[in-house]
């Protein structure tokens, strides 16, 4: 088979997974070498549906001895198999990187004879790369589930950022969609990990010079609407994991149906806008400090669809609003709806030169459409209607809907057109 | 009032601020000394560019006002604009009056005006250092051709530069024929013509294997061209492998 076919094969496999980020690294260019990692990351490219390429994304191989059913690549589906020499995947990656296609691999795989087998063949693919080419770009590499620890440890002295993705939100779907994978073989490496950079931490502090272990943290994926998780389940999922495991982000993944899995509940469609809905709240947990039980009660586990998760709270919270923006702490003005992380830094810093009005608001990137009725300026209100629950909601909303059905009917014409398959 | 011309270097712009600032006369207006058409009416003062009152004045800026707003000053020239130097003049007068909390008065229009040209340009370089692609045109050598609207060169040489220690490499500029060239110890930026520069192609065949896995890491049923453009702007498809 030639490199061709493969990297068809094995691209096509890969794209899933959603992580694509090249941030939180440092890296530097040793010795004349090839490469560096920009500290916040470099995208090069975006693929035709609008997502961003920075890692040339690949998986070694897709022969699987697994049979997950919400997965394309399990064993019992008919699909194209390939594999990938490290010689193979250590030369395209030198190659693209030099014409800065991308930004460095991330490479992952399906278990391919055995977790510690394909877990070696994805250590030995990184290794040359560090140690033959002296590349000294962004490595990511996932932790295969149910490789022994050892093997990871040795991963994680050449790769940048490591990741175990969860995939099912419970362990209950685990069982139900992935039978041979445990909860056990998920949580233990990611915990490994933890660990690991702990200690580095603190012989930080003893020693000048450490070895490099996974610098960028970890990162994990789950996947959204497979199974009938809440939104406040995989919220709450996402900031223990944050909390406990220090992870760097944590990923979802609209599940798309793919062919015919069994067990599988009705999924038609992919559910886009929820997994927009679940990356802003993720962000407000991860920027904002807000927390889970802010956003989402167990009485209201799901978020209202229509509108954005900080508008949800702040309608539920209207006993807080009016803000003056002259005077409200950095966060408080931080939980305003319309008003992002550099428009809060903005505020607090122009501020203290001149009194700000409101007309200078839309120079220092606060959205008005949205802001207007959460704010006064030097104690005007300029909202055009009281502050009342329904009354934003409604002028909002409108404002809103416009957008959602576009958004909405676009995916039905897509739907449509590419006939994608029901799974009932 | 009179009009002062320069020949158009950045050093060229900093003497004219020093030259204003002591002879106390206030430009009426900037002109770099390229596309300069000698006007018989105003009063027009050439200033021959001189290194140490540039030195003089860059300091001053970084010591009185910041370097944030040195860096400023220098996105914005790089912008080429003919208005971008009476610009620059009153940022740093206004800068010598306020002091280092300069970059606090955002809602003063020529603050506002300099940070939003200053992001503009820093915004297209870093598009450029996203979007180059380079083309292995001699065995070891490597080849981008670039059309920014600004003249980035001078931001986005360092970053490729640190990346590609160990790679020949020269990144063309066709709008203003001028092209930076690194040797694997520095670099430098130049107008010497190159040779069959329209010809060039790719020696190996990469272009290939990265036009496939484009292809193939697109989910269908995700499709957003709108998206895709929001992000790769047509005006660069040109330069893109993935898009020929």
């Amino acid at each position: 088979m030639d490199l061709l076919e493969k990297i068809r094969i094995l691209a096509d496999a890969a794209k899933y997974d959603v992580s694509c980020s090249s941030s939180g690294s440092d890296r530097e260019n040793k010795n004349g070498g090839i490469g560096n990692a920009s500290f916040y990351g470099i995208c090069h490219s975006w693929s035709e549906d609008g997502r961003c390429i920075s890692l040339l994304k690949i998986l070694f191989t897709n022969i699987c001895i697994y049979d997950c059913s919400y997965c394309v690549n399990r064993c019992t589906n008919d699909v194209e198999r390939a594999l990938f020499t490290p010689d193979e995947l250590a030369d395209i990656t030198i190659n693209f990187y030099r014409r800065n296609y991308i930004e460095g691999l991330f490479l992952s795989s399906a278990v391919y004879k055995s977790p510690d087998y394909t877990m070696e063949l994805l250590i030995k693919t990184v290794k040359k790369l560090r140690e033959e080419y002296n590349f000294n770009g962004y490595i990511h590499l996932k932790a295969i589930p149910g490789a022994d620890v050892n093997l990871i440890r040795l991963a994680g002295l050449y790769a940048d950022r490591m990741s175990v993705n969860i995939e099912l939100p419970s362990e209950k779907s685990l069982k139900l969609l992935a039978p041979q994978k445990t909860k056990e073989s998920i949580i233990k490496p990611m915990n490994f990990i933890h660990n690991q950079l702990l200690e580095k931490n603190e012989s930080k502090k003893l020693m000048r010079y450490t070895d490099k272990f996974v610098p960028a943290g970890q990162t994990t994926q789950l996947i959204i609407g497979a199974t009938p998780e809440s939104d406040r389940t995989i919220l709450k999922l996402s900031e223990n994991l944050y909390k406990y495991y220090d992870l760097k982000r944590v990923y979802y993944s609209a599940y798309i149906p793919v062919f015919n899995g069994n067990n599988i509940l009705g999924v038609a469609s992919p559910p886009l806008l929820r997994e927009h809905r679940l990356y802003q709240a993720d962000w407000l947990l991860r920027y904002y400090n807000f927390k889970a039980d802010e956003l989402l009660t167990e009485e209201e586990p799901n978020f209202d669809i229509s509108l954005d998760p900080k508008i949800n709270w702040a309608m539920k919270n209207l006993n807080l609003f009016p803000v003056e923006i002259n005077t409200a702490d950095y966060n408080m003005l931080l939980r305003v709806p319309g008003i992002g992380l550099r428009a809060a830094k903005r505020i607090v810093k122009a501020r203290k030169a001149a009194h700000l009005s409101y007309d200078s608001l839309k120079n220092l990137g606060v959205v008005l459409k949205r802001a207007k009725y959460f704010i006064t300026c030097n104690g005007k209100y300029y909202g055009e209607c009281k502050i009342e629950t329904e009354k934003i909601k409604n002028k909002l909303s409108t404002n809103k809907n416009r957008i959602l059905d576009g958004q909405i009917s676009i995916f039905d014409i897509d739907n449509s057109l590419n006939n994608l398959p029901i799974i009932v | 009032m009179v009009n002062y011309v320069f020949d158009g270097s950045f050093d060229g712009l900093m003497t004219v601020v020093y030259e204003a600032y002591y002879s106390h006369q206030q430009p009426n207006d900037i002109f770099s000394g390229s596309n300069h058409q000698i006007n018989f009416l105003g009063h027009d003062v050439f200033v021959s560019t001189d290194i140490d009152k540039s030195n003089k004045v860059q300091d001053a800026i970084e010591t009185k006002i910041s370097n944030e707003a040195l860096r400023n000053i220098y996105y914005v020239y790089l912008s080429e604009l003919d208005s971008s130097y009476m610009l620059i003049y009153k940022y740093i007068r206004l800068g010598f009056k306020i002091g280092k909390k300069l970059d606090y008065f955002i809602q003063n229009d020529i603050v506002h005006e300099v940070t939003k040209l200053s992001q503009r340009v820093k915004h297209e370089a870093y598009k450029m250092i996203e979007l180059i692609r380079f083309k292995e045109v001699k065995k070891g050598l490597f080849l981008a051709k670039i059309h920014p609207d600004y003249n980035v060169l001078p931001i986005i040489m360092p970053h490729f530069a640190e990346r590609f220690q160990d790679q020949y490499f020269i990144i063309h500029d066709e709008k203003r024929s001028l092209s930076a060239v690194y040797d694997k110890k520095a670099w430098i930026i130049t107008d010497i013509p190159l040779e069959n520069i329209s010809k060039v192609k790719d020696t190996k065949n990469y272009e290939i294997l990265w036009k496939i896995y484009h292809k193939s890491i697109a989910i269908k049923e995700r499709k957003n061209m709108k998206l895709q453009m929001q992000h790769m702007p047509k005006k660069y498809w040109d330069m893109l492998t993935e898009k020929q």
